[in-house]
């Protein structure tokens, strides 16, 4: 999944949500996985990935 | 021939020739080329005119700008036109005219016109972008989008330059724990070969071009700002269809290069590039934050209207629990009663047929009773009617051998003891004569 497609869902969620269409069963799972892509989305922008800056310097 | 000169007699005539031909100063237009400065701080340099259509050099001449002119132009230049006096200019030039016996034909600078020079480069600038706007190509990295993750920046920069280490600098230091990614494309960013070697680190990026979100063009920290790379239209063309969005921070205090004209951002200097980068991303990140947070109030909301929904609906189901309740006691009590009534019904029925059944079995048991008595006493005549007693006093006797009761003739033996018993009496006999009869 990329960061685009993490957000935009999460936006879906979050919008889904606020019009109070869900009930609390749906309403918990949603929640929970909107956790997991907020977590995700941001460790995209906070997290250092070692691996990427290798891959970097190894451009000649 | 008799009337020869030496080369010195010739080149101090030819000299004197000049020096009387050429009194004043002239203001001559041309181009400059091969700038170099030397250890006394003269500048030497070549002036050329070219074709304007075929771009051949139609004209040359050697020029020289002295190093006590030379400290006083370069600075007003450099302060009026923004950029160093350099190779590749349109100038404007005041010269005297010089022959010198031993090296030629030059021009001495003593003064220029740096409003020419600004407006030979926004010729320049113009037609570059009057030819990128007729391919199409002027907007094209403008149009670029910026990624929501916009952390793998490609950097061309001199490797020494202040500036790239303020950039990168700015960018570890962000104050929201952003991360980035960078990876230095080397380019000089003045003199001769910043063209060819800008376009070079393009080119390198451009096969890399998917492990990056953006490129970065900065330079600073130099003492002279050379722009004429950042007009050229190798460059800007180069720029222009770059598929990565290109953000520049060349630092100059002119008001525009055509390169920060095609480039998707431009801002003044390195730091800004990080800034632009960083802000980009905070807001990334802001927009994350602030779902996150909408989330976190309306899943609040959620729960504490589920919860009081829940304490609605639990008094209601108490409610309707006691009511529901007391009706069905009452029905119940309705029911009960019924019964009873219909109980004490069946119960008064039952009992007034079991009355009827128990006389009508008393007199079916009356009756048997009675008719048989009638039939033991009706036995009870024929039994004394067919007693023995009432038999033997009839006439008839019993046969009595051996103390048993002889019923038939054929047991019988002659001369053996017989008895005979009567009613009232018994007589024993011999018998004399047995007689058989067939029955």
């Amino acid at each position: 999944m990329t960061y685009s497609q993490a957000r935009k869902e999460l936006e879906e969620i979050v919008r889904s949500i606020e019009s109070g269409e869900l009930d609390v069963d749906k309403l918990t799972e949603k929640v929970k996985h909107a956790g997991e892509l907020i977590a995700f989305c941001k460790e995209k922008l906070t997290k250092a990935d070692e691996d990427l800056q290798r891959m970097l310097d190894e451009i000649a | 021939m008799n009337q020869s000169l030496t080369l010195l007699e010739l080149n101090r005539f030819v000299r004197e020739v000049v020096k009387n031909n050429f009194p004043d100063t002239y203001w001559v237009r041309a181009e400059t080329s091969d700038v170099r400065r030397n250890a006394n701080g003269h500048c030497y340099l070549e002036f050329i005119e070219k074709d304007p259509v075929t771009q051949n050099i139609v004209a040359r001449a050697r020029g020289v700008i002295w190093a006590n002119t030379f400290r006083l132009l370069e600075s007003y230049f450099q302060s009026q036109t923004g950029t160093a006096f350099t190779s590749g200019m349109g100038v404007l030039v005041r010269v005297s005219v010089e022959f010198h016996e031993q090296y030629g034909y030059s021009l001495t600078v003593v003064d220029i016109d740096p409003s020419f020079t600004i407006g030979e480069m926004a010729r320049n600038r113009m037609l570059v972008i009057r030819r990128l706007e007729e391919e199409g190509v002027l907007r094209l990295n403008k149009e670029l989008p910026i990624p929501d993750v916009c952390n793998r920046i490609a950097v061309i920069s001199s490797a020494t330059a202040a500036g790239y280490g303020d950039f990168l600098h700015q960018l570890a230091s962000n104050p929201f724990g952003l991360i980035f990614y960078t990876k230095l494309f080397p380019a000089a960013m003045q003199g001769e070969n910043s063209e060819a070697s800008i376009i070079a680190a393009l080119e390198k990026i451009y096969e890399n071009r998917d492990m990056f979100d953006a490129v970065a063009i900065i330079r600073g920290g130099g003492a002279t700002s050379e722009l004429n790379c950042f007009d050229s239209y190798p460059v800007a063309t180069n720029c222009a269809q770059f598929p990565l969005p290109i953000v520049t921070g060349i630092g100059h205090e002119r008001d525009v290069t055509v390169l920060d004209m095609v480039a998707h951002t431009s801002v003044k200097t390195p730091t800004a590039v990080a800034e632009f980068f960083i802000d980009h991303q905070a807001e990334s990140l802001a927009r994350i934050t602030d779902l996150q947070q909408r989330l976190v109030s309306i899943a609040r909301q959620a729960i504490s209207r589920e919860n009081s929904e829940l304490a609605l609906l639990s008094k209601d189901v108490y409610h309707h629990s006691i009511a529901f309740l007391s009706k069905q006691n009452s029905e119940i009590g309705n029911v009960v009663f019924m019964l009873r009534a219909y109980s004490q019904k069946q119960l008064d029925t039952l009992r007034q047929e079991h009355k009827e059944r128990v006389v009508r079995f008393r007199n079916a048991v009356e009756h048997v009773i009675r008719s048989e008595k009638h039939r033991i006493e009706n036995a009870e005549q024929y039994f004394e009617m067919v007693s023995p007693k009432n038999v033997l006093k009839r006439g008839y006797t019993i046969t009595v051998q051996n103390g048993k009761i002889v019923t038939s003739a054929t047991s019988l033996v002659e001369n053996e003891c017989i008895e005979t018993i009567f009613s009232d009496g018994k007589a024993t006999s011999e018998i004399k004569n047995i007689e058989k009869w067939k029955i």
